[in-house]
């Protein structure tokens, strides 16, 4: 066959555009490894963002689940709070309660475990496409300690208008809130580190079905997470308590003689800065016409005796919160919990919750009813 | 660990895209010295003036030993250079253990002496770079280089990033060739590189690592708690470890240095399929062996003064190679070993050579064979030495690898892994004997499968390098 003129072979020996294919040819076969590297590795990170379903169900990300969970429904009463609410709240035995003469049909808690103020205040926002008509904060004194700043909610909850807010609003942490917003963004560039713990995950799982008894601990961490994210799917309230929560109580602890760690949460308490925040949610809400309600979420009587100074504080910064916005505000000490209703210094077990949930059922009408 | 951080994988790029980006000579070296320096400042903050010091001593030391006119002066400045590397060595390195011997010597004498209630923080990649510097006066001084008169040169030569924390051990008459123009990688260097560093990491966080959380560390806590075929798989599964976990950190030296267009020694070269324990020394850290031999044993006289006094300089030699790696008694037994070792294995030779019978057994492969199965034997009951806690249980994990039958390798304390995990290291070891090389898409896909294993299957804090804390 003849070649035709626009073929590279049938242009003349010094043709600039033959050059150019033979550099490119040169350059191909001397950065072959190179080349295929990259190849290879572009076609394994596509393969991986293909299969994310199969990641997401074996490392599901417990706070983008509940956020988008409430936002499924319009709910009439969204609860937003630390991992006190999630332990210890549990919407479907609350729902039904009468809020100024109308039942709160769908209620759901967005607890989020080791979240802050400010993390709540963007779960509320995204969880909240429908404006409820209540949404109580059960409030915890970690939940304001401005020592903490926790990255899971940087990289779940916020977007680029969010960090430049945070930067505004808490300068202290502009820098820290946008490297993890920027890494958490970098992360995502990668289907294989974006995965990477579904990955470990699956791989768990697949292991152990090949050889039993492979790798115990992945796999029952592998097994907790799904049956967690099924658990959560399917009641379908933001209330699934952690297995280990249901096991232990902490009355029987004590008896054994166990004594807890201290309390990381509350080191070097000082408020004033997350609680911006909580200003910033009863705004938010009398904008949209929503009642909200700060409920201080019980805890037991030793965590208190071991930091009274960071419980006092707390306490003067919400009763302050509370009287700036003209809120109600629930003491859930009064709910008479004890050491039996508690599986570890903070968090209720599932008869904890239940107990606490019915009190604070008439506690919420209670303040429905109040003018 | 050093090379799996964020500090260190922002550097590299940037100081890989400024390398290429300067035009000269001197802008290129300045990035590179001062990337090494903030580089060491980041690992050992409180030590970068050990590495100045040094530097400023061995270039001056070296400058004038060139200049010096008569033999006494240039000599004077060798002892300067070597008194100086060896001193902030011994100083650094060796304090706590002499004081903790002499305490127990004086209470040994009825002294009431108190314990030591301080430790000295070693400057990193100490061991190498004195031994670097050491190397560069003796060469000039024996006129086999000539003095560098750049000091920014010299100090890039001690302080190339790479290799500072734990070798290799690169010799000034290696290196400073390379540095004549500022080298450019060819494609072939940027692959072998890439495959370098990613076998290296691959070593070190899946395999080392990884042997070392799910089994080693805990038999060896605790060797008590656990059977007889536990205690071989962890002597086993440590020297699978500390091989991988050294020659890890050295194939990502010499993988990056090739990145810039550098050429380090390698280190390692199957030390595990050593017929004997001379051939074992020619194949693990090669670059510390080298320098005993040239800069250690020659001089003491090698092998030239006689049977007595070549078993004597093996002996010295094994045992100051055991009190680098470590100041203990533990690693100056395992010196005495393996000095011990070397000088039967110098007897035997000599005895058996030119003998017909021998000559012909020792050609043979049976006694390949069993030559190879008795040096690994040895070098991993040897290993158990510098690994465990207490005399006690060191005995105690040797009993069971000496008690030796194949029917006890099982037991339920071994997880899965574990032998899978040496088998990779025994395949890497066929592999590399048998010379097999994967047609280039196989190694892409290996690299690939590399990558996605070290992202995935090694969360959390990795441990520190193994040799970094010699």
């Amino acid at each position: 066959m003849t070649p035709t003129a626009t073929t590279p072979a049938a242009l003349p020996r010094a043709h600039p555009a033959r050059r150019a294919v033979r550099r490119r040819a040169r350059f191909v076969s001397r950065n072959r490894a190179a080349l295929l590297f990259v190849a290879f590795l572009v076609i394994a990170d596509l393969g991986i963002g293909a299969l994310a379903p199969v990641w997401d169900r074996h490392s599901p990300d417990d706070y983008a689940a509940r956020v988008t969970g409430c936002a499924a429904l319009p709910r009439d009463l969204v609860f937003v709070g630390g991992s006190p609410v999630t332990e210890g709240i549990d919407p479907g035995q609350i729902a039904g309660a009468n809020w100024r003469s109308a039942p709160l049909a769908d209620a759901y808690a967005v607890g989020l475990h080791g979240g802050t103020a400010t993390d709540f205040y963007y779960a509320a926002k995204r969880a909240c496409p429908t404006a409820p008509r209540v949404i109580v904060y059960g409030a915890t004194a970690s939940d304001l300690n401005d020592s903490r700043s926790e990255p899971h909610g940087t990289r779940t909850l916020l977007d680029r208008a969010d960090v430049r807010e945070i930067a505004r609003t808490r300068p202290e942490t502009a820098e820290w809130v946008t490297r993890h917003y920027t890494e958490s963004k970098i992360g995502r560039a990668s289907n294989l580190y974006r995965y990477r713990h579904g990955l470990r995950m699956w791989a768990a799982v697949q292991a152990d079905a090949l050889i039993p008894g492979a790798c115990p601990e992945a796999l029952a961490q592998a097994r907790e997470q799904r049956d967690h994210a099924d658990d959560l799917a399917t009641r379908g309230t933001g209330y699934a308590p952690l297995k280990g929560y249901a096991r232990v109580r902490y009355d029987h602890m004590k008896a054994a003689g166990h004594v807890p760690p201290p309390f990381g949460f509350l080191n070097n308490y000082r408020t004033g800065s997350h609680s911006k925040y909580v200003d910033a949610l009863a705004e938010w809400c009398r904008a949209r016409g929503t009642a909200l309600v700060l409920l201080d979420m019980p805890v037991t009587a030793d965590l208190e005796a071991r930091y009274p100074r960071e419980f006092a504080e707390y306490r003067a910064r919400l009763a302050g919160l509370a009287r700036a916005h003209n809120l109600p505000l629930i003491r859930g000490a009064d709910a008479g919990l004890t050491d039996a209703d508690f599986a570890d210094l903070i968090h209720m077990t599932p008869d904890g919750c239940a107990t606490f949930s019915r009190w604070l059922r008439g506690k919420l009408e209670d303040a429905g009813r109040a003018p | 660990m050093i090379f799996a951080n964020k500090f260190f994988l922002t550097l590299l790029p940037v100081v890989l895209i400024l390398y290429f980006l300067l035009r000269t000579r001197a802008q290129k070296y300045n990035v590179l010295l001062l990337a090494s320096w903030a580089f060491y400042t980041w690992l050992s903050p409180w030590y970068l003036w050990v590495l100045l010091l040094l530097t400023v001593i061995d270039y001056t030391a070296a400058v004038r030993i060139e200049d010096a006119t008569n033999p006494r002066a240039r000599k004077r400045w060798l002892v300067v250079s070597i008194v100086a590397n060896l001193g902030l060595l011994v100083a650094f390195k060796y304090t706590p253990f002499v004081y903790d011997n002499a305490l127990e010597l004086g209470r040994w004498c009825g002294l009431a002496v108190t314990e030591r209630h301080w430790n000295i923080l070693l400057p990193l990649g100490i061991s190498f770079h004195t031994f670097q510097g050491i190397s560069y006066t003796v060469d000039v001084y024996r006129r086999q280089i000539a003095a560098v008169r750049s000091f920014r040169d010299y100090a890039f030569f001690v302080a190339f990033f790479p290799q500072l924390a734990a070798g290799p051990i690169v010799r000034a008459v290696e290196f400073l060739p390379e540095m004549v123009t500022p080298p450019t990688p060819s494609a072939q260097q940027v692959a072998e590189g890439l495959h370098l560093f990613l076998i290296g990491l691959f070593k070190k966080l899946v395999i080392a690592d990884q042997l070392d959380v799910l089994f080693v560390s805990p038999v060896f806590a605790n060797p008590g708690a656990f059977d007889a075929a536990a205690h071989r798989w962890a002597a086993v599964a440590w020297a699978a470890q500390i091989y991988c976990d050294f020659s890890g950190y050295s194939d990502m030296a010499v993988g990056i240095a090739k990145w810039f267009g550098f050429e380090l020694p390698r280190n390692f070269d199957l030390p595990y399929l050593a017929a004997n324990i001379t051939d074992f020394w020619r194949r693990w850290h090669v670059s510390l062996s080298a320098w005993l031999r040239d800069y250690l044993y020659f001089p003491l006289g090698g092998s030239r003064r006689g049977a007595a006094r070549t078993y004597l300089n093996l002996m010295v030699l094994f045992v100051l190679c055991g009190l680098w790696h470590g100041a203990t008694w533990a690693w100056l037994a395992y010196g005495v070993y393996n000095g011990l070792l070397m000088c039967g294995h110098r007897a035997f030779d000599r005895v058996a050579t030119g003998r017909g019978f021998w000559d012909a057994l020792r050609a043979s492969r049976g006694w390949a064979a069993f030559a190879w199965a008795l040096t690994l034997s040895q070098l991993v009951a040897m290993l158990i030495l510098v690994r465990m806690n207490s005399w006690a249980d060191g005995w105690l994990m040797l009993k069971s690898f000496a008690l030796f039958d194949v029917w006890g390798l099982w037991s339920p304390r071994v997880p899965v892994w574990v032998p899978l995990l040496v088998a990779l290291v025994a395949l890497g070891h066929l592999c590399g004997k048998l010379k097999l090389t994967a047609p280039a898409p196989l190694r892409a896909a290996a690299q690939v499968g590399a990558v996605v294993a070290l992202v995935a299957f090694t969360p959390g804090v990795t441990k520190t390098f193994i040799y970094v804390q010699f």
